[in-house]
């Protein structure tokens, strides 16, 4: 038996738990909507949230890397980056995945599952800095946008084109 | 009877957890987040309107500078308003919090805040109304418990506080009023709280300075009339490099057919700069053709009515330039450009406030001899009617091909969609150039549409957070067909939509694009005398013209 396999094995429950903790993160009167299983865009946070937390446990039980990982928490990081969470709180329910995994494996188990969602995390941290970054590029971007239209229209900036300006964006 | 619940089912339904907190409690949710409210009304903007309580003022400090009898103006404000509009007064009463509004908000769905229930931030509101208007909410508020047991709450400085912040988080959509069972259009319950918090100076900037601007100089920007003619000379001059046809149009011209009225946004913000080439290109061919007339104003330059977000009488005032300039023009009808919010003040406020228009014709359109009834009263017709119309008569010759990059879906804008029934000429007009649309999901468009979350005025750019998280219905949509048909185009009509979408696509689905419906007619539409074009209107290659690599 290895964790894979325990993944495996207990992938059903393991997913209810953890969709049901992280849904849990929002207000009470919310979690009651949210939590729901219907049609997703109904529901995108229910439907999104559900879909990623089922790819990331895929990922745990089969192979990954920091990129798999940071890759298949985007949906649910990206929704979370702009909702009214904290940056601890927004990754938070990441590491509620230890306290199930305790529920359905031994200790020795358990204490490698803590360090693959330590992965986890890591990995959600650094999506969740890349939206905030996002965001942030998007205020940015408008506001060049905006400047950069009037310049060029006055006749100011000929030379320098809108690509260039938001060159930074790129990187 | 196998659905019925048997009695222990039904108790396990009960919820024995610890209560979450009570929603009539404002201690912990009046937390003026950053990312979600839009800065305060400069106090010059708001001074040059005549509106009351002109000031700096911050709403993450303490003191928002009110006037000392601001809990009396407030009151004296509700009471004339449940008098003045009876829609008001039963919208106050008659909600019975059922809840089919609660998940039916893409702020809620979004931002999953329960004060984001239509139901709950009408409740702050109404809970006001009980407590001061009603028989029930006076006799309460002297028994101990009383004002919990009812819902009732006294005007503080919280009360006002929140009100100001979750009433600023709605796009007056009017998506939860299509699933109210009592019709109660929730719309009108945020515009009566906003021309309430106009009362003791309490707007926003991001609809504060438009209203100014365009009360003063004619557009939400303030830009002068030549500029704004220069603009369109500019766009001119790229048209002729595009098709080689000179596209100038009239200003101010008298006795012109068809007086044409805009959102500034298309003259002065990309991408709707090439709707508004579009635009150009179309009243070119009608009057080659045809030899329609059609005249732009620099003085009816802003189709656009932030004072729809202010109060009835700054809407008014904003609106009236648009009869007054076909007056003075003495033009037959006006033709509206693409435009959100703009279509709801005109159908449904225009007549009443400024009207009737007599000394306007019953729109026609001299080309096809279609009668626009619809616009019977207000004399002002969508320009997606109108190019529907002359497509289905067969009067535009059209090369689809040169959109067939694109790959289509089309966006539904609340009020045009809501607001006026305007469901099917776009997406006909769209179908009549373009080979490839795919709808998004029954219940994301038409009267389902979901907002693109920056409408209503809360398109500045602090609000970020608010706007991306009011976006995401409408973006899983979007990324939906982007995934399963390759639609890499998000058509719509709405100024507000083409700025926004932009903003939403970057952030949720990166590989889709924002263009006006008139964008597409202008690459299609085939000029008398045009040269062999191979450049679209963003002067990008028509399909099979690009340069091998």
């Amino acid at each position: 038996m290895t964790v894979k396999q325990i993944l495996k094995d207990n992938h059903s429950i393991l997913l209810k738990k953890w969709f049901q903790a992280t849904i849990d993160t929002y207000p009470a009167q919310s979690a009651k909507i949210l939590g729901k299983d219907v049609d997703r865009f109904d529901n995108p946070v229910g439907a999104v949230t559900r879909e990623t937390l089922e790819d990331i446990l895929h990922l745990l039980a089969d192979d990954y890397t920091a990129d798999t990982l940071e890759k298949a928490l985007d949906p649910v990081i990206r929704i979370r980056a702009v909702q009214a969470f904290s940056a601890a709180e927004a990754v938070s329910f990441i590491f509620a995945l230890k306290n199930i995994g305790e529920t359905i494996m031994d200790s020795a188990f358990a204490r490698e599952f803590d360090r693959m969602v330590d992965q986890v995390v890591l990995a959600g941290f650094n999506r969740l800095m890349k939206c905030r970054e996002d965001i942030f590029l998007l205020k940015a971007t408008e506001s060049k946008r905006r400047i950069h239209a009037a310049f060029e229209r006055a006749g100011l900036v000929q030379e320098l084109k809108e690509e260039d300006l938001l060159g930074s964006k790129k990187s | 009877m196998a659905d019925e619940l048997t009695p222990d089912e039904l108790l396990d339904k009960i919820d024995y957890g610890a209560d979450s907190g009570n929603w009539m409690d404002t201690t912990k949710s009046v937390q003026i987040r950053p990312g979600m409210y839009c800065y305060a009304a400069k106090a010059e903007s708001v001074e040059t309107l005549g509106l009351p309580n002109a000031r700096p003022w911050n709403p993450v400090e303490e003191d928002w500078k009110l006037p000392d009898d601001w809990q009396q103006i407030l009151h004296e404000g509700i009471k004339v308003r449940l008098e003045r509009f009876r829609t008001f007064k039963i919208f106050m009463d008659v909600c019975v919090r059922c809840g089919a509004c609660a998940d039916k908000c893409h702020f809620f769905l979004g931002t999953g805040d329960p004060k984001n229930m239509p139901v709950l931030r009408a409740e702050l509101l109404r809970s006001v109304y009980r407590n001061d208007f009603t028989t029930a909410g006076k006799i309460l508020q002297n028994i101990p418990g009383g004002q919990r047991l009812g819902g009732n709450r006294p005007l503080t400085i919280d009360v006002l506080k929140e009100m100001w912040y979750y009433f600023f988080q709605c796009t007056e959509c009017r998506r939860c009023s299509v699933f109210c069972p009592y019709g109660i259009d929730t719309a009108e319950i945020t515009i009566m709280a906003r021309e309430l918090f106009n009362l003791i100076g309490l707007n926003i900037d991001w609809i504060a300075t438009p209203v100014s601007n365009c009360y003063q100089t004619g557009n939400h920007l303030g830009i002068q009339p030549h500029a704004f003619k220069d603009m369109l000379e500019f766009f001119v001059e790229d048209l002729e490099d595009i098709t080689g046809v000179d596209c100038t149009p009239n200003f101010q011209k008298k006795g012109a057919d068809i007086l044409f009225i805009t959102p500034s946004g298309d003259v002065f913000a990309d991408p709707g700069t090439y709707t508004c080439q579009g635009y150009l290109i179309l009243f070119k061919y009608l009057k080659d053709k045809y030899g329609l007339d059609v005249t732009w104003s620099t003085y009816a330059s802003e189709g656009g009515n932030f004072g729809f977000f202010t109060s009835h009488e700054t809407m008014k005032r904003l609106n009236a330039k648009m009869y007054a300039e076909a007056k003075r023009l003495g033009v037959k009808w006006i033709l509206g450009g693409e435009c959100g919010h703009m279509w709801r003040v005109i159908h449904q406020y225009m007549d009443t406030m400024n009207g009737p228009a007599d000394f306007l014709e019953v729109p026609v359109n001299p080309i096809t001899g279609t009668r626009f009834d619809n616009a019977a009263s207000t004399k002002m017709v969508h320009i997606t009617e109108f190019t529907a119309d002359l497509i289905k008569h067969g009067k535009l010759e059209l090369d689809k091909g040169r959109n067939a990059n694109r790959i289509m879906t089309f966006h539904d804008s609340c009020n045009p969609a809501r607001g006026m029934g305007l469901l099917d000429e776009p997406r006909y007009v769209i179908k009549s150039v373009c080979d490839n649309f795919y709808e998004m999901p029954p219940n994301t468009i038409r009267e389902n549409t979901f907002c693109c979350g920056s409408g209503s005025g809360l398109n500045a750019g602090e609000n970020m957070e608010l706007r991306m998280a009011g976006a995401l219905p409408r973006a899983t949509a979007l990324k939906h067909v982007h995934e399963k048909y390759g639609v890499n185009t998000l058509g719509t009509i709405c100024a507000i939509d083409r700025a926004a979408l932009t903003t939403l696509c970057e952030y949720w689905v990166p590989d889709v694009e924002v263009a006006g419906v008139h964008e597409l007619v202008g690459n299609a539409l085939i000029l008398p005398g045009e040269k062999e074009r191979t450049e679209d209107l963003r002067m990008e290659p028509l399909p099979g013209c690009e340069e091998e690599e």
